[in-house]
């Protein structure tokens, strides 16, 4: 399946939950075949594809705050090696939580450019915004990303 | 790579100024393993971008089948064939079943039945000649009384 492990990196990071993540992405999956007869028409499939999880994604997340749920994330901290690799690392286990506190549109932001390194065309064309928004919210994760890190840092609590 | 240069890739990277190829230096400095002091902070956010691009699923995700309507259509003519065949069954079952020898006795009762037909109705002809006699029999009545 292609995109597949993209697709899922986006979910993961807006929903967070692993579980929450996976069945977002079957159901794009799903939405995707469903219009499997038009998606050859589009010109760049794959970015057809990020628009839409990011917009199931947000979705998602927006009605479970309606209803006053919050998604609860039981990632299995077991056998995998992520996740063994975030527990050897403290620092980078860091860098994931301040991840997570970060607004969504700069999570997407981050993950479209520095997880799976898309152009700044692409990935305006992709969050439907221009290259000036997309360059100021990924500055200013990055930026947050790091403040979060050196005050850690610097108080030895890293 | 001079620390000169990664300071300013930095500066420029912290201000959404830098290209994918640069990133991807930067990318490439902080996961050597040998990463100046000054720039250790910024080790672990390099790090945790390189880990966050190698998280993977293990969940299969299925497409649903496109035979499924297809396979339905299929069981429901299954079923129909099953249901006529079944009727045609108790219909043929229900039957008088006779085996050869019953068979042939039946024929043998159907031809004796039509023999015992053909003799009652001559028998009948027969009778019919007898009224005759019975005419007869009363005029003699009258005469010789």
């Amino acid at each position: 399946m292609p995109y597949k492990d993209r697709l899922y990196r986006l979910a993961k990071r807006i929903l967070i939950s692993k579980d929450e993540a996976e069945d977002a992405v079957q159901e794009v999956f799903l939405k995707l075949w469903n219009e499997k007869q038009n998606i050859e028409n589009y010109k760049n499939p794959e970015a057809f594809a990020i628009t839409m999880t990011k917009n199931y994604c947000l979705d998602r997340l927006r009605s479970k705050q309606a209803s006053n749920l919050k998604i609860v994330h039981s990632n299995y901290q077991t056998s995998e090696n992520i996740e063994k690799n975030i527990e050897a690392n403290d620092g980078v286990e860091l860098v994931f939580k301040i991840m997570e506190t970060l607004p969504e549109q700069q999570k997407i932001v981050l993950q479209l450019r520095d997880v799976e390194q898309f152009e700044f065309s692409e990935i305006a064309k992709m969050l439907d915004s221009n290259e000036t928004a997309i360059r100021v919210a990924l500055s200013r994760a990055r930026k947050t990303v790091r403040d979060a890190m050196i005050k850690k840092y610097n108080y030895g609590i890293g | 790579m001079e620390s000169v240069k990664i300071k300013e890739l930095l500066d420029a990277y912290f201000e959404g100024n830098t290209s994918l190829e640069e990133e991807k230096s930067l990318q490439g400095y902080f996961n050597s393993g040998t990463v100046a002091d000054e720039f250790m902070q910024y080790q672990p956010i390099f790090a945790g971008l390189k880990v966050a691009r190698e998280e993977r699923s293990n969940k299969v995700f299925s497409l649903p089948k496109n035979k499924s309507k297809k396979n339905r259509t299929q069981w429901y003519s299954a079923a129909a064939i099953l249901v006529i065949a079944f009727g045609l069954g108790s219909f043929y079952f229900s039957q008088p079943h006779y085996t050869q020898e019953e068979k042939e006795a039946l024929a043998a009762f159907e031809k004796s039945k039509s023999a015992m037909m053909l003799l009652s109705e001559n028998l009948n002809k027969g009778a019919e000649q007898l009224s005759f006699v019975d005419q007869f029999t009363i005029t003699k009545d009258k005469i010789f009384e």
